[in-house]
């Protein structure tokens, strides 16, 4: 479960119309935290069943109005139960609430808490002493953070606003967004239940993507200690934005898998009834620099 | 022409200033016919004279401004309350006075079910907490194998044992927020706040919003009602879809269920201009005794549970400011749109921002279009000042003020979450009276215990658990008391023309009481006995 966060008017709509969008066989199930019109796209939507949109994709978009429970307990019952759930947190929403729920729930797994704002309205918002602290729980709360609207303002607003960001959450990687516009990659991590892990060891991965963000992957069969690749995510800098991996771990039988988005790294065992058949391995994408492969290189190099 | 039915009593308190008291009422076709002497009222011609209440103390039916349907629900699940308390089918069921009777009661609970159910109880008084907290051990000594889930009273935490605790697999300490760790290192049972409440409350079938759906729970809510002589309540959210409406009709229709009942539409599960027409459609399906057509907005949290939204100096312990349900920007829309169309608000407020806030909304609102039909209502509207109730006055809006909370959460308020200052001015009914605001008294139940008398006790007394008077100056008057739980509450509900005093014309809706609540003495208001109601003349006795 990832949870999408934000104040009024940031543009969580549109990204989450282009992730519907760009959905790529995985079947994404959106709840919608909020009270105004189902925000999705007319051309995606297959069929309207009472609250809840089924697009022709597979994927479900369900309005929860202020009735957060209500929700999860319809996302859980549904069938057949969605590759990811997507929660559309309403403006004045603390995500960190949300996102405990899917730490709670044995039935989820917290994908991470992304939270988008608005440079354009930033500082208006955030003054705003009505507003102020829930602003701020929402950034500091947030794995990643998304500036959107980053074409309306000019470099010195949007560097200003970036130093005010940092200040609140110094942990989070921070990435610019034009139109509410991010890969699925990035924003869900890479799925690498279904196999592709094997694609992309091998190279063969294709898929054209926005020449900031840079992807590296490494195979490995290496046992690994579980407390050793804990430290190891912990340390890598925040342009490292999502790592994900499956591996044997030292000492335990079976599958482990990891995965790190921010500050948020989950190790847990892969599920026995997981569809998983291709290598183990580790995947990463994060802001494209010199340094992107040589840093993860050397990490995972000291684990291995 | 139908007959007319004559109730003598030992005295009748109308809430009629013109005729304030009287010995007889006459009734005909439902209604107040007439009071006054057996002289005055014969002239009105033939009549059966009714001295079942010979004895009695008339008054006006109670009216319950805010309180929930699931108060009626809730008695499914065991009840390990401190107080005593009487469930709908009037079985007593004393308070549990120590963590032993607690355990004693699951217990004795625990034989009664059948293999498969879980063991759930509510009422749990945070009175237990104070020494030694419950524990899943405490529990698992009730059963091994058996889930087992305690509701507190404030339904913000729960107990579970280890049979629960594992359903959700929360077994070893895996830094989840909201589920407490024991001396041990692993989850002890205490579960706070919904998140972590909510897998257990999922894999054992609890469901507090259901639990006021279905045919029992209305009837259940009815015998709640009777038993404390309430003849009108309001149900203060609902999503009312047509089928839950249809059932409601058909269950108040019965001349045997003894309150009229209004519930209002939850206002925040769609947007404003669906939420203004579903309002005006409900509105024509209203009855005689089901009123629909008002909406509820919810736009903070609770008190004690740090969730209101206060303006500075914000919590006396320094906890964060609390949350909003609606952004203060889509507030403004949504009240335009719904008093532009004639839609009556009631809008929870319980910190004094989110009172400034809901005020600001309703004055724009005001400022485009003048309806002076509606009476929009702030409930709760527990921390307001006396510069808001001034501003109440100048825009025409009504207050349901939280009177129980006094007694509940009084000490808390004043030693943790809002501190000395606002806590002594909580709950203003008297500056309410000052500036002539309109005003109601109300339980919120299953929050706090249905009982209006009780809640006039509040408002009259001010005492809290522990006996601390809470702010002198805002105590009012016992007249003042019966007036905020009758002809008050009736005008929150637009309902005052119909019911909320004893006059001519209006319902032959009555609370019949064993004492005089005028004499009794305001330290005993609470006490005074209750044979039952009458609605629209029909005698309704609690069984
Ligand atoms: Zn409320
Ligand atoms: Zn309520």
């Amino acid at each position: 479960m990832t949870v999408l966060g934000g104040f009024l008017g940031s543009g969580k709509t549109t990204l989450v119309n282009h992730l519907l969008r760009h959905a790529d066989g995985k079947r994404i199930m959106v709840l919608v935290n909020d009270f105004g019109e189902l925000p999705i796209d007319q051309d995606l939507i297959a069929a309207k069943d009472g609250n809840i949109l089924t697009l022709a994709n597979g994927c479900a978009c369900c309005s929860m109005g202020a009735d957060l429970y209500k929700a999860f307990a319809a996302a859980l019952d549904y069938a057949p139960a969605p590759d990811h759930l997507l929660i559309e947190a309403s403006g004045v929403a603390e995500p960190k609430r949300i996102a405990n729920f899917a730490r709670a729930e044995p039935d989820l797994t917290l994908n991470g808490v992304i939270t988008m704002v608005d440079a354009v309205n930033f500082e208006k918002t955030r003054t705003d002493n009505r507003l102020s602290d829930i602003v701020e729980a929402q950034i500091t709360g947030a794995h990643m953070l998304l500036l959107n609207k980053c074409d309306l303002v000019p470099t010195q607003d949007l560097e200003k606003c970036e130093s005010v960001l940092r200040g609140f959450n110094g942990t989070a990687p921070l990435i610019r967004v034009e139109h509410g516009v991010l890969s699925a990659d990035i924003f869900f991590g890479e799925d690498i239940k279904a196999g592709r892990l094997k694609e992309i060891s091998e190279g063969s991965h294709t898929h054209t993507h926005e020449a900031d963000f840079a992807r590296w992957s490494v195979a490995t069969d290496t046992e690994i200690d579980k407390a050793a690749l804990r430290e190891t995510l912990l340390q890598l800098p925040s342009s490292i934005l999502r790592v994900k991996g499956i591996f044997r771990a030292s000492g335990e039988d079976g599958l482990w898998i990891a995965h790190k988005v921010g500050a948020h790294i989950d190790i847990s065992r892969l599920p026995t009834d997981s569809s998983f058949s291709g290598n183990t391995g580790f995947v990463a994408i994060g802001l494209s620099n010199q340094d992107f492969t040589t840093i993860l290189d050397t990490a995972f190099q000291s684990i291995k | 022409m139908s007959a007319i039915t004559v109730f003598s009593a030992k005295k009748i308190i109308t809430m009629n200033p013109v005729r304030p008291h009287a010995t007889h009422v006459a009734i005909r076709d439902g209604r107040v016919l007439a009071t006054g002497t057996i002289e005055e009222i014969s002239g009105w011609g033939d009549y059966q004279l009714d001295d079942s209440f010979a004895d009695k103390v008339i008054m006006p039916g109670f009216v319950e401004g805010h309180c929930h349907l699931m108060a009626g629900g809730i008695w499914r699940y065991t009840y390990v309350g401190y107080q005593d308390r009487v469930d709908p089918d009037g079985r007593q069921w004393p308070g549990v006075k120590s963590l032993e009777e607690v355990l004693a009661r699951l217990q004795e609970a625990e034989a009664d079910l059948g293999p498969d159910d879980p063991l759930v109880a509510w009422g749990f008084d945070p009175i237990f907490l104070m020494d030694r907290r419950l524990d899943k051990n405490d529990l698992d000594s009730v059963s091994q194998n058996r889930p087992i889930a305690i509701i507190h009273s404030n339904f913000h935490l729960m107990t579970v044992n280890s049979a629960s605790l594992s359903l959700a697999n929360y077994v070893a300490d895996m830094d989840i927020d909201g589920v407490a760790i024991g001396p041990d290192g692993t989850p002890n049972g205490e579960l706070q706040e919904m998140a972590a409440m909510f897998p257990i409350m999922r894999r054992l079938g609890i469901d507090l919003r259901e639990l006021g759906r279905t045919t029992r729970s209305l009837v259940d809510f009815g015998k709640v009602c009777n038993r404390v002589g309430v003849t009108t309540a309001a149900d203060l959210i609902n999503d009312l879809p047509d089928e839950d409406v249809a059932q409601m009709r058909v269950i108040t229709d019965g001349s045997d269920y003894p309150i009229r009942l209004m519930s209002l539409l939850n206002g925040i599960s769609q947007p404003a201009e669906e939420t203004r027409e579903r309002a005006l459609e409900l509105k024509a399906k209203s009855t005689e005794k089901l009123r629909l057509g008002a909406v509820k907005i919810i736009t903070d949290g609770s008190i004690q549970g740090f969730t209101a939204r206060l303006r500075w100096p914000h919590h006396y312990n320094g906890a964060p400011n609390g949350i909003w349900n609606i952004a203060p920007e889509q507030l403004n829309v949504l009240v335009s749109v719904l008093h532009e169309a004639g839609v009556q608000m009631h809008i929870h407020t319980n910190g004094d921002e989110a009172i400034e806030v809901a005020l600001e909304a309703l004055e724009q609102a005001k400022i485009k279009k003048n309806r002076p039909d509606l009476l929009h209502v702030l409930q709760h509207c527990q921390m307001a000042d006396r510069a808001q109730f001034r501003k109440m006055k100048r825009l025409g809006v009504a207050a349901n003020l939280f009177s129980n909370h006094i007694y509940y959460f009084g000490d808390k308020h004043y030693e943790l979450t809002i501190g000395p200052d606002r806590a002594l001015r909580m709950d203003a009914c008297q500056s309410a009276i000052d500036y002539g605001v309109p005003f109601a008294i109300h339980s919120d139940a299953p929050v706090t215990p249905m009982a209006p008398l009780f809640t006039a006790w509040c408002a009259v007394n001010r005492l809290t658990e522990s006996g601390k008077c809470l702010g002198e100056y805002e105590r009012i008057g016992v007249s003042e008391a019966l007036q905020a739980i009758t002809l008050g509450a009736a005008t929150t509900l637009h309902m005052d023309h119909e019911v909320g005093s004893i006059e001519t014309g209006k319902w032959a809706d009555f609370a019949i009481l064993d004492d005089d609540p005028e004499t009794i003495g305001a330290g005993k208001l609470k006490d005074v006995g209750i044979w039952g109601t009458v609605l629209a003349g029909e005698k309704h006795k609690i069984p």
